[in-house]
């Protein structure tokens, strides 16, 4: 049946390069879908103007790792720093109002936020195309014909590490015990003296600061870094909901699940059936597992 | 209790009912003056026109508020779409409104500081459109609670079907794609419908986005299948006609060709205005029947409303296929009234577009669709006004450098700043206003 779609070949080579394409397209929609995880398992906000806040990411690493040409780790660290600022900033300025708001409500201020940000990149920086980050290593090296970029592994072991980063603070450490505690019952949690505000401050800030890594991350993949690479935010939407909108693990896995089986669709059908058949396999995995592979059930009392 | 105590004899003593001429006059006034006025006053001054079309519009206020029924109403009259007296003037008032409108912006008229007159009645026509496609979606998604993030994909359905039967078969037949799209608008729309019966919130918005990229792919695998680049021409031999056994109507004068081509925004103003009131209209009255009740009652909670013997499934699956058939009209319309639609003619910005449009105007209710449209497409207009001749906006470089993203920007914080302090939006306000007029007219009388 496939055969009759495209191109499809039996080359094992050419089935290994989209294999390793798929990993890195996976690992890069593993940095997103944390992002959109951290925010939804806290909040029960599912934030789509992650994308934006990417894009804001990949803008911010221009300024101060080539306009001002930082040292690397001194230009990340401030790069992080102020992402933590607009997080507090989106906490404390908007989302705070809208506690307890109903569902669509929050989506929609989510996309008035996101149509924020892209009208004032668009002002501050233009709408000229710049080129991709160059800082990691750009080198690769060849296994068994098909070709494996450096920046790709590094993008997968920052992946890695902040999933392990996050899941060893959600289960060691105080605030991570809070967070966990306003997730699963905001009033109870506030009358065993959490306060949620605060909780929700620290998600939105540690969603910003793993959309600033995103965006460090995705400007040295990407073509070019202009207005349009908002769209992995939406492209990484399957990655999460398979993965499991609550799971930090389901991310990374959902991610390399999805970003896979778009390399070879785009591979074998064609760039245009890329979206159709990503999304295609979130809606079977949202009909018969609505919760994806890992995530939380949550059960309605009438 | 006494006798003259009971609330039911006391209500009885001041009812008033108007004879059936009292109660159909005023909006009979409202639809024949217009008319007339336009065939009439070519040679008057337009002030002249301003000032009888203000008397008239107070006229018809005056006399739709002073004959409504009043008192102790029977349930037939308590149903009524329009029942109290501001109801039945404001009806009045918009039907007379937007019976003179196309012959006002028709008129060549140069307003001071160069208001753009001329501009305006396309922006009119875009309006229209738009408030018959966002009217369907807060129908789904404000009344009914069926999130869904799939409209555009309506969208572009009407335009395929425009393209098959519009454009491919009959060369340019409108009147038979609009029937055609609304047919097939409903039963995809229902199709599309099916993980409603399953998913909630969150996961039918995505679910409904994942319908959102495969009906993207059917219109580009049908764009480059028949037309290839330049997408679909609904222009020029395509146009949209009048047939000609109806060339006898009044007003209705054929080309030397003998074909009325619906071309020019004063032609289309009376296409789209009829089609967009009746099905606004249509969608109101659905509310007020037992089907849009039952959307209610399954929006505030499916489990309750299936307990009082609503069949949930049907009635999820019927404010689906109602609001895409709607919306799959709204798109031939578009496309016809547009021109031309490519590849890049919907995206996921369009989808935000409508999403600002009810934002603004007002979550969960058909009014605010109206008042939002109007809005989305009457503030560049304004802005751009401003930009030119505002002395004090012209000289910030600043704006006049970037118009279209600061468009852009004004949106997105009004987005925000609507939803959290006035989260019903403009229909919000229009109602406090109206609250305050008649607090302020009531205060007046002894």
């Amino acid at each position: 049946m496939l055969l009759a779609f495209g191109n499809f070949t039996a080359d094992p080579s050419v089935n290994l390069q989209l294999l390793i394409g798929g990993l890195a397209l996976g690992a890069i929609y593993a940095v997103v879908a944390l992002g959109f995880v951290l925010v939804y398992k806290s909040t029960d906000v599912l934030n789509l103007a992650h994308g934006e806040f990417l894009m804001l990411g990949a803008y911010f690493a221009l300024t101060f790792l080539i306009s001002e040409n930082l040292n690397f780790f001194l230009g990340v660290f401030v790069l992080l720093l102020v992402m933590l600022v607009f997080g507090l900033l989106v906490h404390y300025g908007i989302m705070r109002r809208m506690v307890g708001q109903g569902f669509f409500a929050i989506v929609l201020i989510t996309l008035g936020i996101a149509t924020i940000i892209r009208a004032l990149l668009l002002i501050f920086y233009g709408p000229t195309e710049r080129a991709r980050l160059d800082l990691l290593p750009q080198g690769s090296f060849e296994v068994g014909g098909a070709t494996v970029r450096h920046v790709d592994l590094i993008i997968f072991a920052v992946v890695a590490a902040c999933v392990l980063l996050f899941f060893l603070f959600f289960k060691y450490t105080r605030l991570g015990l809070h967070m966990r505690a306003v997730a699963d019952d905001i009033e109870a949690a506030a009358a065993m003296g959490i306060d949620p505000d605060k909780v929700y401050a620290m998600t939105w800030a540690a969603a910003m600061v793993m959309a600033g890594v995103g965006g460090l991350l995705f400007g040295h993949v990407t073509g070019a870094i202009d207005r349009s690479i908002e769209a992995i935010g939406l492209r990484a939407f399957p990655a999460a909901v398979v993965g499991g909108l609550t799971s930090l693990g389901g991310s990374i896995v959902g991610g390399l699940v999805v970003g896979v089986i778009e390399q070879f669709a785009n591979g074998h059908l064609g760039t245009k059936w890329r979206e159709p058949v990503a999304f295609s396999v979130m809606f079977v995995v949202l009909l018969v597992r609505p919760t994806g592979l890992w995530g939380r059930k949550d059960l309605e009392r009438v | 209790m006494t006798a003259t105590e009971n609330p039911a004899t006391q209500q009885a003593s001041n009812t008033y009912r108007p004879s059936t001429l009292q109660r159909f006059l005023p909006f009979v006034i409202a639809a024949v003056v217009p008319f007339i006025l336009g065939a009439t006053t070519n040679d008057l001054n337009f002030w002249w026109k301003a000032a009888i079309t203000v008397a008239i519009l107070a006229l018809v206020a005056r006399l739709a508020w002073r004959w409504t029924p009043r008192g102790e109403l029977t349930h037939r009259e308590d149903m009524r779409l329009w029942r109290t007296p501001s109801d039945r003037s404001w009806a009045a008032l918009t039907m007379f409104g937007l019976l003179v409108l196309p012959f006002i912006l028709a008129s060549d008229f140069t307003p001071p500081m160069d208001f753009p007159w001329a501009t305006w009645f396309a922006v009119v026509n875009l309006v229209l459109i738009f408030a018959m496609g966002a009217a369907a979606f807060n129908l789904l998604v404000g009344y009914s609670g069926q999130i869904s993030l799939a409209h555009v994909a309506f969208l572009a359905l009407g335009s395929i079907v425009g393209g098959i039967v519009g454009v491919q078969w009959s060369g340019g037949n409108m009147w038979l794609a609009l029937p055609a799209a609304a047919l097939a608008g409903a039963v995809v729309g229902a199709i599309s419908g099916l993980p409603a019966l399953r998913l909630k919130h969150l996961y039918l918005l995505l679910a409904t986005f994942g319908f959102h990229f495969v009906m993207m792919l059917v219109w580009r695998e049908y764009l480059q299948e028949y037309f290839g680049f330049v997408g679909i021409r609904f222009k020029g031999v395509n146009s949209p006609r009048i047939a000609s056994w109806l060339h006898w109507l009044p007003g209705i004068d054929p080309d030397e060709n003998g074909e009325f081509i619906i071309t020019g925004q004063f032609r289309w103003y009376w296409v789209l205005m009829p089609i967009t009131v009746l099905s606004i209209l249509f969608m109101v009255n659905v509310i007020r029947t037992r089907e849009g009740r039952a959307f209610a009652a399954v929006r505030d909670r499916d489990v309750s409303a299936s307990l009082l013997g609503i069949n949930v499934a049907r009635s999820k699956l019927m404010a689906f296929a109602l609001s895409s058939a709607v919306v799959a009209m709204s798109g031939v319309l578009a496309s016809f009234y547009i021109g031309s639609r490519g590849e890049d003619s919907f995206n996921v910005q369009t989808v935000l577009n409508y999403a600002i449009i009810i934002v603004v105007g007002g979550f969960s209710s058909i009014q605010g669709a109206i008042f939002g449209s109007a809005f989305f497409w009457f503030l560049p207009e304004w802005f751009k006004w401003a930009r030119e001749e505002l002395w004090f906006v012209r000289d910030i470089d600043f704006l006049s450098d970037y118009p279209s993203e600061i468009d852009l920007a004004i949106k997105g914080f009004l987005v925000v700043i609507i939803l959290m302090f006035k989260p019903d939006g403009l229909a919000g306000l229009w109602r406090d206003f109206k609250n305050w007029l008649g607090r302020s007219l009531a205060r007046r009388k002894p």
